[in-house]
């Protein structure tokens, strides 16, 4: 009896064993089977090189460098690797332990502990293997700029990838990984897509200690597409010489290819410093800097045009029919709107005497403006500033582009609750006001000028396939934007002219200055123009913050960059 | 005298050993021919020397053993004892000693002298007289290596004493309440137990109840072992074509969880193959023990049985997450010298039993 009792107890239990071994191999065996492919297959993304970014002569500006990054595997380490590394790299403890513990993209992929480490550092590290245990020296690719600060708005900079970015583009694992870059401003950021190219990886089988057995599928990573850029990156320099140590944007237009050949900004950053985490504090010191060189003045930035936007009152007047070629009207160097209201002044005290629309231009008599503002309503003004581009955003290649200001009635309705006011009228008439303009957009504004009307899209980036153009006309006459094109000629080569420091032996320059007042501080100094007078080549704009008188601050500049470019190329067509 | 010693043997017991051990050189192989070591040629020769003794423990007869079982004991206490002052410390745990060239593992000799004693002792005494002091006897033969064992610390090992003692008692004739009350009370002392239990082995038994409190710990053998057996399912990844032991996920995959090989490459399939012929050797010792009169014999071989069941039981058990992870061999099928011939031993013990069947 005791011993059937044993007996059933034995086989029981072999029973049992059995009804286990069903439960896990037959019924729940294609969900181990699953874990043990996870278990050995292993993905090893190979981040894809960026794609490089030329100038329009082929001159490199944002390339790729060899760089050593320190790795660690944390499941290699032994006792003594923190310690030793710590005392190599010259950092407290705690820093490489809180690297080896942020996220990583797969079991056992190396942690990095310090990227582009020296070459000295990384040779002395690849001699003494042996004592550090999980440490390895890998040669990536490191985004480098070799024009440094000359280009630094339009090409934009990089940053390593954060979280929500990285969650964002989940379910693209072929392009964003882990530790992958990404473009944060500029170009690196709008033709991220294109540069980033595609990562490649190899699906490894891997033992229990991470290491490879065998290759079970490669694909190598595909660098990103090559850009070029239409600026001429030693122009540009030059242009960055000129400006010095203000704050100012320049910029230059082809006008027959609407591409920039200068787009530079001052005070600038160098693009370099966001791509090692060792240049921190340089990327602090940029964000904390109140000059604020991250910002692109030119594009992202509007300030009051000032008399340059008298070019725009000039041809609101003629083309709506109000004023002609004939009509003069009397500057004493002050103006009354009503016999009771308060003078505003010419910025000739003595006053310019019975002046035209092209000596008002040349001279930039406030008076002419005034007495042309009030035979408009602020929004004829509005209107013929929209139809010039002004108020609205210029789609370039460009992170942050401003709109600007253009105000009208409705808005000021809308903004401040009251009506809008007839000498608000005579500010605006003069570029003043609520008025706030880029200079891209007056770059613009000057190039359909001298295009007789015809609308421009300024391009920074040459595309494969080419664009389709155009074929708009801004609703201007084009007898009155004649007009003002020669007023502009005046400007710069007439004797009386505000812009005739920029005058250069080569050739007619038509231009507009202004000195738009911002107060407390010095005024705006600004010029735009464009270059020759007959069949226009370039147009270009130079803002320089605070600068001054424009006919002075700017006109250096201007002269200097047609000097530049002239030499480069007419002369050696010529 | 050939003829005759042919017909003393029982072939049955010797088929499933030999089967058994078949099939273990197949995994050894498998399990180990990445490495150098050339484990199946050692285990080969293992596998002649439990042979070979398994065929001359007959001419010694398993009187021998029992009329000296107390000396023998005494031996294995003594070793014990030893191992714990001098044994070698591997795998973080005192269980070898070396005499001379051989290593040997005093806990194997332990268990064996254990059952003989046990058997010797509760073979002498009848159920009817004297029963509580008799049980307190037996409980302290068992106890006493079983101590020793567990501070070693083997927690495995020793806790193959407890089905030891309680099928040895059912079958020397304990009374049922008696059996149940002890089983109760060792349910309720577990938790003394767990004082005198080493950190790593409170581990185990934590991790046992959950294995993903700590999966690349103490948790990972548990967690792989599993993957590596279901992985197999029902027909297995094929021989010599498993990941999870080929690739080391499983570790210790040639010794005790060599069942993870077998699992993943030959499927439920194999596994069964496997506790098929395990159900064939327990047949055929419940053959030996039904047909002996000596009531000693049949103890010792009872005790012999249960060891061996133990063992199957918590190795398979513990590669499916029924039984916590504990370092004990897969009877005959995993490597190893020490495991095999002191099994080698008891069975031919059990095949002398055969022989004297019909000594009366």
């Amino acid at each position: 009896m005791r011993f059937i009792l044993f007996r059933i107890g034995i086989y029981l239990g072999l029973a049992v064993l059995l009804g286990g071994l069903f439960h896990t191999q037959v019924i729940h065996g294609r969900y181990y089977h699953t874990l043990g492919d996870k278990n050995r297959i292993r993905l090893i993304p190979l981040e894809a090189p960026r794609g490089r970014v030329y100038d329009r002569h082929g001159k490199l500006l944002a390339a790729n460098r060899a760089a050593y990054d320190l790795v660690v595997t944390p499941e290699d380490m032994d006792r003594d690797t923190v310690p030793t590394l710590a005392k190599l790299l010259k950092t407290p403890e705690s820093d490489i332990r809180a690297r080896l513990k942020a996220p990583r993209e797969y079991p056992f992929a190396p942690a990095v502990v310090r990227e582009d480490i020296s070459r000295e550092l990384a040779f002395h590290i690849e001699e003494h293997r042996s004592e550090l245990a999980g440490v390895e020296i890998q040669v990536t690719g490191l985004r480098h700029y070799p024009f440094g600060t000359a280009g630094s708005h339009v090409i934009g900079f990089i940053g390593k990838i954060n979280q929500e970015e990285y969650a964002a583009n989940r379910e693209n694992q072929d392009q964003f990984g882990l530790n992958s870059t990404i473009g944060r401003a500029g170009i690196e950021k709008i033709y991220d897509r294109d540069l980033r190219g595609w990562r490649g990886g190899r699906q490894i089988e891997v033992n229990a200690r991470g290491k490879m057995i065998r290759l079970l599928n490669e694909r190598d990573p595909e660098a990103g597409r090559d850009l070029t850029v239409t600026l001429d990156m030693e122009l540009q320099q030059t242009v960055m010489e000129l400006i010095g140590p203000r704050n100012a944007s320049v910029m230059m237009l082809d006008l027959e290819s609407e591409e920039f050949l200068v787009l530079a900004s001052t005070p600038a950053f160098d693009p370099n410093a966001f791509v090692s985490p060792a240049s921190l504090k340089q990327r602090i010191a940029y964000l904390n800097d109140k000059a604020s060189p991250l910002v692109d003045r030119g594009v992202s930035s509007a300030y009051p045009p000032g008399s340059v936007f008298k070019l725009v009152t000039a041809l609101a007047g003629l083309d709506s029919g109000k004023i002609t070629t004939q009509s003069h009207f009397f500057c004493s160097g002050q103006y009354r709107l009503t016999p009771n209201s308060v003078p505003r002044k010419c910025w000739f005290a003595r006053g310019h005497g019975n002046v035209g629309v092209y000596q008002a231009l040349e001279r930039s008599c406030n008076v002419f403006f005034y007495n042309v503002g009030k035979k408009l309503s602020a929004d004829q003004i509005s209107d013929y500033a929209h139809r010039l581009g002004l108020g609205e955003i210029v789609p370039i290649e460009a992170t942050n582009i401003t709109a600007g200001l253009v105000p009208n009635s409705d808005w000021k309705r809308k903004q401040f609750k009251e009506k809008w006011y007839q000498g608000e009228t005579l500010s605006f008439a003069i570029g003043q006001s609520y008025l706030l303009t880029s200079p891209l957009q007056i770059l613009r504004m000057t190039s359909i000028i001298a295009k007789d009307g015809d609308w421009v899209e300024p391009r920074l980036v040459r595309s494969v396939n080419a664009r389709k153009k155009d074929k708009r006309k801004v609703n201007i006459k084009k007898q009155d934007i004649e007009i003002v094109k020669k007023g502009m000629l005046q400007v710069v080569q007439s004797n009386y002219g505000t812009g005739q420091l920029a005058r250069v032996d080569f050739g007619e320059i038509a231009a507009k200055t202004g000195t738009a007042q911002a107060p407390p501080k010095n005024s705006h100094a600004w010029m735009t123009g464009f270059f020759p007078y007959e069949n226009p080549r370039v147009a270009f704009v130079v803002f320089v913050e605070h600068g001054g008188s424009g006919g002075v601050a700017s006109a250096g500049i201007v002269k200097g960059m047609l000097q530049r470019w002239q030499g480069d190329y007419v002369q050696e067509v010529a | 005298m050939f003829k005759k010693w042919l017909k003393d043997v029982y072939w049955p017991l010797f088929f499933a050993m030999l089967a058994l051990s078949a099939l273990g050189l197949m995994f050894i192989y498998s399990s180990s021919y990445r490495d150098a070591g050339e484990y199946q040629i050692k285990q080969l020769f293992w596998m002649a020397v439990g042979f070979s003794i398994f065929f001359l423990m007959p001419f010694v007869g398993y009187r021998t053993f029992l009329s000296s079982s107390y000396l023998l004991y005494a031996v294995s206490i003594v070793l014990l004892i030893w191992v714990d002052i001098a044994g070698h410390t591997r795998l973080g745990a005192q269980r070898w000693i070396g005499i001379g060239p051989f290593v040997i593992q005093p806990s194997e000799f332990a268990k064996l002298s254990t059952v003989l004693a046990l058997a010797n002792f509760l073979g002498s005494h009848h159920s009817w007289e004297k029963e509580n002091r008799i049980i307190l006897g037996a409980v302290a033969i068992t106890v006493v290596p079983m101590v020793l064992i567990m501070s070693q610390p083997d927690l495995g090992t020793s806790l193959l004493f407890i089905p030891v003692l309680l099928s040895v008692l059912l079958l020397w004739g304990i009374r049922y309440r008696y059996l149940i009350a002890s089983v109760v009370i060792g349910a309720a002392s577990a938790p003394f137990l767990w004082m005198f239990l080493k950190e790593y082995q409170k581990k185990r038994i934590l991790v046992f109840l959950n294995p993903h409190l700590d999966p690349l710990g103490s948790g990972y053998t548990a967690i792989q072992s599993k993957i590596a057996v279901g992985s197999g399912g029902f027909w297995g990844k094929g021989y010599l074509q498993g990941t999870q032991s080929q690739l080391n996920f499983v570790p210790e995959h040639h010794t005790d969880f060599i069942f993870c090989v077998l699992g993943e490459e030959w499927g439920f399939l194999g596994a069964l193959l496997l506790l098929g012929l395990y159900a064939y050797l327990f047949h055929a010792l419940f053959q030996i023990i039904k047909h002996t009169t000596d009531f000693k014999a049949k103890l010792l071989s009872a005790g012999v049985l249960s060891v061996l069941f133990a063992q199957v039981f918590i190795n398979i058990g513990m590669s499916i997450g029924m039984m916590p992870i504990a370092g004990l061999p897969l009877p005959f099928v995993s490597y190893g010298g020490s495991s095999f011939v002191s099994i080698s031993i008891a069975l031919g013990l059990v095949l002398s039993v055969h022989k004297e069947r019909s000594i009366f």
